[in-house]
């Protein structure tokens, strides 16, 4: 059957996709205008320290993160100890929390007279503990703050793929007369390594655009670089360099992901003839360690910060009396719901355009369009406020109709949009993974049945992919509660969420009034998670 | 198409929220300066005024930069900010207009902390704390911003970043007094003298001396009052009792003095409401409730600052030689040389 190429599915998809791409490019071109502000001794000074720190923030995240999520993931899948299913789905409780939170909930704990002073002393009495206390701040302080908030991805992915690793490879080693440990790295890290690339870079690509947390300690990587090179000092040479070098490291991690997942085609499991995995059962001290390695890390990354904010909140009860809660609930509940709506139904409508016209523009066009989801939240809603009021300036006004700035500046249309970019690959990816798994036979058939393609498209494609789209939404809602730069720049007036709510307490160092509204968050997105943890760890 | 057409309703609605705001009695503020207690402040002048608030809260930069593209279509009539330095900056692009110096205005705020374009709303001074347990008064006598690039305190100095912008202002007031080539000099010297690479906030320069790891600290006034009120908690409270707050410069010009403050918009579409609103904020009522919450200095005479602000010392001479309008056109000179000494 022959599928015509330019159609209403073509046309829509490519509308979609070029919006979603127009701030990214204007990001990229508003850079080709020359004004200098900083000194050239200046500059060079901070292009390397913001190189620098990109680069150790980034080599120390991927370093812990692929040490907490690919050994939790290992020991979860393969054996077999008291509250091994707990761990299972409660490790992945650190996706509630996002990694501005834990720095906060580090600094309160470890600063100077901080809570960890005040356990001493209610422990041991008076004495002076300050120099005994480790200060996990500046670079330490990021590291470990993104880490524990995003190892979650290298634990899932990874986890998924020893889970379909069959039992017959972990037999292999045994024949081969392997040692436990010559099999783990021989056989089951080998195999897992696609997923665990994967994982891997969608931490990076985190990691990079994170201003949070980075700002709260101070480290001036390349993100806070072409906020404060562009918003600050309109300098745009300087921003022009860092983009690129963002760029630079942003392409490289999409290399290697792209090359992972080729990869992956050649270790998908197939299902018969296999045995299915039995996990070694653990006991006395082995047993004890792996329950111990487990909960440390379920400690640190979810109960720590979730405990810093609970007891301020309970010494500092006034603050959670001030707070609106109301209010808040309902702000960040219709903009999950809104950039839920949007999201899904364009990327699905997107997808169905790329599949029936197979055109590969489109795909390219699509491909560049999800690299949304690398520029960062904050860079991403300068860019689009800049692109409005030059089209508005330049376009509208040419026809002398209203202005549309109000329009798209600081409502709730434009921040949804803003959201919208940014997570779009998140959407688009999320439905195209559940729609590779439709054969286009199925299309075919139903054409042949005499199924219009809107048809095809509501009655076969929508019910085949309840699951992925269910699975989607909760991951994008979780993104959305959590996110602060973009609502921050966006929002209407009076309009508070409870990521903005806390952020504003901590700029003005007042972390124990952040608290209440940094747990309310968690609770939230914890709820989220708990909803969706049986599907998360299935897939 | 039904679901085009939902789609479209959707639209229209998210639309209309945006639409909606066209009331003639408010006054919109974009604020960098944000405290819990500023909610009851609105409520004060909307009972008052009749005047609803509108508040948009959100980092500095970030803001200015919405406002700029928003051009003349924006909805912002004040800018309100903690630096005289930010302010003046914003000013120079050209994104105020006149009105800030309104009569009720120029009676009550002195000439010194305020333009035709924006006005200080509180004050702070930016000041040395020490630890007399390992600082005696004898080691601070005639001490001032300059001295602390001598090398008498290598190794027992903290202060935040270069790129902190009260620290740009103070560089700034001391390129303005001593002229750039002695400030990079002493830059260098204050980084000399650093107990350890700068880092964390003014409150946590405080604890350091409080915990031993440095003798000097450079902070803002209001911190150390923020922790003796207990709002940071017991420890924080003793702690701040181990430090003592120090007024520099005191034979001389005095001690350096920064605002918060706030400018009427370009484009301000409620410009009257605006001017009504700043001339609200520099009336008794609402200068007690600021400095009774912020423990900044009132802006104007006949308030009195919160009682730990003013057991720190009333009396002190401050720095009103230099206009804190000048601090702006300093500030890149300032982060240069504080760059060039390697000031983290």
């Amino acid at each position: 059957m022959k599928i015509k190429k330019i159609n209403f599915w073509y046309l829509t998809s490519f509308i979609i996709s070029f919006a979603v791409a127009i701030p990214i490019i204007t990001v990229f071109s508003s850079f080709f205008e020359t004004t200098t502000n900083y000194s050239l001794i200046l500059r060079d000074t901070f292009l390397y320290d913001y190189i620098y720190n990109s680069f150790i923030l980034l080599i120390g995240v991927l370093l812990l993160t692929f040490v907490l999520g690919v050994g939790c993931a290992y020991i979860v899948s393969f054996y077999y100890f008291p509250g091994v299913n707990f761990f299972k789905w409660a490790l992945i409780l650190s996706f509630a929390v996002p990694a501005y939170i834990y720095a906060y909930s580090l600094t309160a704990f470890f600063e100077n007279y901080g809570t960890a002073f005040s356990i001493l002393k209610n422990v041991f009495g008076e004495n002076d503990y300050n120099s005994l206390i480790p200060k996990f701040d500046g670079m330490l302080g990021a590291i470990i703050s993104i880490s524990f908030s995003l190892f979650g991805y290298v634990y899932v992915l990874t986890r998924a793929s020893f889970h379909y690793q069959s039992q017959n490879l972990i037999e292999l080693g045994k024949n081969l007369g392997f040692s436990k440990k010559k099999s783990f790295f021989k056989i089951i890290l080998p195999s897992a390594r696609p997923a665990i690339i994967g994982g891997l870079s969608l931490v990076a690509m985190e990691t990079l655009s994170d201003f949070g947390s980075v700002s709260f300690f101070g480290v001036s990587t390349l993100t806070t670089g072409i906020y404060n090179a562009w918003i600050s000092f309109d300098d745009l040479v300087l921003a022009n360099r860092l983009s690129f070098y963002l760029l630079i490291f942003i392409l490289g991690l999409f290399i290697l992901e792209n090359f992972s997942r080729k990869k992956a085609q050649y270790h998908l499991p197939s299902k018969g003839g296999f045995k299915s995995k039995v996990p070694i059962t653990l006991s006395g001290q082995k047993s004890f360690l792996a329950f111990m390695f487990c909960f440390i890390i379920f400690f640190i990354s979810f109960l720590f910060p979730v405990f810093q904010m609970l007891y301020w909140t309970i010494i500092f009860p006034k603050h959670f009396m001030d707070l609106n809660i109301n209010q808040l609930f309902l702000n960040t509940i219709l903009l999950v719901f809104l950039s839920f709506c949007f999201l899904i139904s364009l990327a699905f409508i997107s997808n169905y355009g790329n599949r029936v016209s197979r055109s590969k523009f489109l795909e390219s066009l699509t491909a560049f369009s999800v690299s949304g989801y690398a520029i960062p939240g904050i860079i991403l809603a300068v860019a689009f406020i800049t692109f409005v009021s030059w089209f508005d300036n330049t376009v509208i006004s040419f026809f002398k109709v209203n202005t549309i700035k109000s329009i798209f500046i600081g409502s709730i249309l434009g921040l949804v949009l803003v959201y919208f970019i940014r997570f779009y690959s998140l959407a688009y990816n999320g439905i195209k993974s559940g729609y590779l798994k439709i054969n286009y036979s199925i299309d075919e058939s139903s054409y042949l049945l005499g199924y219009s393609k809107f048809k095809t498209f509501t009655k076969i494609h929508i019910p085949y992919l309840k699951n992925s789209i269910f699975l989607i939404g909760i991951l994008i809602s979780i993104e959305i509660i959590k996110e602060l730069p973009i609502t921050l720049i966006m929002r209407p007036f009076n309009f508070e969420t409870f990521a903005t709510t806390a952020y504003i307490f901590a700029s003005q160092d007042l972390l124990e009034a952040a608290a209440a509204p940094s747990l309310l968050l968690i609770l939230i997105a914890s709820v989220f998670i708990l909803v969706t943890s049986k599907y998360i760890l299935k897939d | 198409m039904k679901k085009i057409s939902l789609i479209i309703a959707l639209l229209a609605t998210l639309a209309g929220v945006s639409f909606a705001d066209g009331h003639s009695k408010e006054v919109n503020i974009f604020s960098a300066r944000h405290y819990d207690s500023d909610i009851q402040l609105y409520e004060k002048f909307t009972a008052k005024t009749g005047i609803k608030v509108n508040v948009i809260s959100g980092k500095d930069k970030a803001l200015q930069k919405r406002i700029i593209e928003e051009e003349k279509d924006s909805k912002a009539d004040l800018y309100i900010t903690a630096d005289a330095g930010r302010l003046g900056t914003f000013q120079a692009k050209g994104m105020f207009q006149r009105g800030a110096s309104s009569k009720a205005i120029k009676a009550a705020v002195p000439s010194n902390f305020r333009t035709a374009y924006w006005t200080g709303i509180a004050k702070r001074a930016r000041i040395i704390y020490y630890s007399p347990e390992r600082v005696s008064a004898s080691d601070l006598k005639e001490m001032t911003y300059e001295n602390l690039a001598d090398p008498k305190w290598k190794g027992k100095i903290v202060i935040r970043k270069s790129n902190n912008v009260y620290n740009q202002s103070l560089v700034a007031s001391l390129i303005k007094n001593n002229g750039k080539k002695a400030t990079a000099e002493w830059a260098k010297g204050v980084v000399a003298n650093m107990a350890r690479d700068s880092k964390g906030n003014d409150r946590a320069q405080i604890l350091a001396v409080a915990a031993g790891e440095a003798d000097i600290a450079v902070a803002n006034t209001y911190y150390l009052a923020l922790m003796l009120s207990g709002k940071k908690g017991v420890e924080q409270q003793a702690a701040a009792k181990k430090v003592k707050p120090f007024f520099p410069n005191q034979d001389g010009r005095g001690t350096h003095m920064n605002i918060s403050g706030g400018g009427i918009l370009k484009y301000a579409p409620n410009k009257a409401n605006a001017i009504k609103f700043l001339e609200f904020l520099v009336t008794k009522e609402a200068q007690e409730h600021i400095v009774n919450n912020t423990f900044e200095y009132p802006m104007i005479d006949g308030v009195e600052p919160h009682e730990l602000v003013a057991q720190m010392g009333l009396g002190f001479k401050q720095d009103l030689k230099i206009k804190v309008s000048s601090y702006g056109k300093k500030q890149a000179d300032a982060l240069e040389v504080m760059l060039a000494a390697s000031w983290k």
